[in-house]
């Protein structure tokens, strides 16, 4: 026995709706967390300094370990981050467009 | 001098010379508003880096750092923070969503005509405000670097840019801003390292990182003041006003201190962290989410996303731009301390923001120093130019786009009137307020993006029952709020390093959850809009679209 195309439609529709559901929050979890690595990195950065004075005594290359620690590392660690984010995104976007194709 | 004025010469006329090739390319209305969606990832991240990296990144930030302190440093951490957020949350979303403009967004997001016109008010103000300082600051630069008159500087940004953008519209803009990208990290990054080595290390490590504050040095220091100031000076505790005129300091005594800056010692000064004042976590928190919100609103950035091909180029044009920033930031800092050791007559003058436009010459006297000096002034007026074109792209779009209606078909002629028009107005202000320090309007266009257009974009990108009322609320709440603190701050004039004056300057810390709650707790109260196909639209990746 042949189904109606007009339940076929709904149920795909459905689906995809779920799929859809899905994919934005995978992709929401991801951003918080990527979020929260970097938040947490950066936040804690000047709580660090606050508490531990004394780097200021201690140079590399003539300049006190704090300024480098606030000029360097914050942009590799955001490129990092980045990179990994957009990886990860986009191959959730590939899961699910490969999920859509089985249907 | 001569040499500084050749630079500008050679930079302006390449952006010109680009432009003109752009505009060959520019034949179609999608060309002019989002450059056909057809840029590269390389080229884009180019453009957009050359697009935010502004006068207060490229001057300003080494200004700050020498007028109070490495607490400037967390300014660049803020700036690209916020980037980093707008991969994470809205970059792809927003390009699949396919609008032309923010406020084409807000309507197509939130049916309803009031959030497209109220999202172009925004955008109008924000970019107006951000777009007077990029032309002050191009007239203050080339009076300081060639004693030309304020206007002229005022007058050859403003017609460059708006010629670029009348002519060549967001295609051409694009590739005049990629090329501004590269002169402005060649211009800051080359000349500090060669100054470095030319010095062989930091001098005076007392007056940068040990208890002693600047000097005016074994044979004293003469300073040219243009009008009187009022200094203290830090060995006697002293403050008298000082007419204009020559002013003889004597040798290896303190060099005194223009009102609004405070005499540090060396530790003091180099400490991003501090017990009190501006360095205390607590301001550094507040400027660090000013900084990052504000970022993420800025519409002239945003509109950058709809350029890309589809939402994973997107993606990756922002990691790019992520990488592109951080070599640019590493350099401001080595501006403020070269600035400490050798120009320290700012502290006396009070313009500390040309700090890196003096410091070549005066840490390399003779013709190496000069050749430096016109590499970074041509590195600011990239700085002025690229951010200014990418401000009036942004308000011609909203102007000929959303406020302007029209037959389609008619829209490039009405994005070329709008971009005529809308340089006239930031350009009659930037010549009108030369005297007066309007660097309130960049801390207010920080606040209404972070109050607007963040909160706008977060929940309707991700939270499905957002309605328009809600979003319209909460928007007129958030700018409500951040401007009456503005004001507020202004009028009440409090002491900027204390934890209420910081507030009241960077409202975003208060004005932002007031944005985001009023939009959450009107949607609830309202029916779930029923937004499947919008959702679709925003999220679906492009190939899964069949």
């Amino acid at each position: 026995m042949s189904r109606l195309p007009s339940s076929d439609l709904t149920e795909a529709t459905a689906h995809a709706a779920v799929y859809l559901r899905r994919l934005r929050r995978e992709q929401l979890r991801l951003a918080l967390l990527s979020l929260v690595a970097f938040g947490g990195a950066i936040g804690a950065l000047p709580l660090i300094l606050y508490l531990l004075p004394g780097l200021q005594d201690m140079q590399l290359l003539g300049v006190p370990v704090p300024i480098w620690l606030v000029v360097v590392p914050p942009f590799p660690l955001f490129l990092a981050i980045g990179l990994l984010e957009q990886r990860r995104a986009d191959g959730l976007d590939e899961a699910f467009r490969e999920l859509v194709e089985e249907e | 001098m001569t040499l500084s004025i050749l630079a500008i010469i050679g930079v302006t006329g390449a952006a010109l010379g680009i432009g003109t090739y752009g505009v060959r390319l520019a034949r179609t209305t999608s060309d002019l508003f989002v450059a056909s969606r057809a840029v590269s990832p390389w080229w884009n991240a180019a453009a957009v880096s050359g697009e935010y990296l502004s006068a207060a990144s490229f001057l300003g930030v080494a200004g700050l750092m020498l007028k109070f302190g490495a607490s400037a440093l967390w300014l660049p951490i803020g700036f690209t923070a916020g980037y980093l957020t707008l991969l994470l949350f809205v970059a792809a979303p927003l390009r699949r969503f396919g609008s032309y403009t923010i406020p084409d967004f807000a309507e197509a997001r939130l049916p309803a005509r009031y959030m497209r016109l109220l999202a172009a008010g925004i955008v109008l103000l924000i970019s107006g405000c951000y777009l007077v300082p990029q032309l002050k600051g191009a007239g203050v630069t080339l009076r300081a670097v060639t004693g030309a008159p304020y206007w002229v500087g005022v007058a050859i940004v403003a017609v460059i840019v708006a010629l670029n953008v009348v002519l060549g519209g967001m295609r051409g803009v694009t590739y005049v801003q990629a090329f501004q990208y590269w002169v402005k990290v060649f211009a800051i990054a080359i000349p500090a390292i060669l100054l470095l080595i030319h010095v062989g290390g930091l001098p005076a490590q007392a007056a940068l990182f040990g208890n002693e504050l600047p000097s005016t040095g074994p044979n004293g220091m003469v300073v040219e003041l243009d009008r009187p100031r009022t200094l203290t000076f830090p060995d006697t505790g002293e403050t008298r006003v000082v007419p204009a005129g020559q002013l003889r300091l004597p040798p290896n005594t303190a060099v005194p201190v223009a009102a609004g800056i405070e005499a540090q010692t060396g530790d003091e000064w180099s400490r991003p962290v501090s017990e009190s004042g501006r360095g205390s976590p607590l301001l550094i928190y507040s400027l660090l989410l000013a900084t990052f919100l504000g970022t993420m609103g800025l519409p002239h950035i945003l509109v950058r996303f709809y350029t890309n091909p589809d939402g994973s180029a997107a993606r990756r044009t922002t990691v790019r731009v992520l990488g592109l920033l951080g070599a640019f930031y590493l350099f401001p800092a080595v501006y403020g301390l070269l600035g400490r050791a050798y120009t320290a007559e700012l502290y006396v003058t009070g313009d500390t923001d040309s700090v890196v436009l003096l410091v070549p010459a005066a840490t390399w006297p003779g013709l190496g120093g000069e050749i430096l000096a016109a590499i970074v002034a041509a590195g600011a007026f990239a700085a002025f130019m690229s951010t200014a074109s990418g401000l009036l792209v942004s308000i011609a779009g909203t102007v000929s786009h959303d406020v302007w209606p029209g037959k389609r078909r008619r829209g490039r002629a009405r994005f070329r009137v709008a971009a005529a028009f809308g340089m006239v107005v930031p350009c009659l202000l930037a010549l009108a307020t030369r005297e007066v320090d309007i660097s309130v309007l960049v801390g207010w266009a920080f606040a209404l993006a972070a109050s607007t257009f963040c909160p706008l974009l977060l929940l309707g990108v991700w939270w499905p029952r957002l309605t328009a009322k809600a979003a319209a609320a909460g928007m007129l709440a958030g700018a409500g709020v951040a401007t009456a603190m503005i004001a507020t701050g202004l009028i009440g004039d409090f002491p900027e390093d204390t934890a209420l004056g910081a507030i009241l300057t960077q409202p975003a810390a208060v004005s932002v959850p007031i944005a985001f709650g009023t939009m959450v707790l009107l949607s609830l109260r309202e029916r779930a809009p029923d937004v499947g196909a919008l959702m679709t639209a925003l999220h679906v990746p492009e190939h899964a679209r069949a």
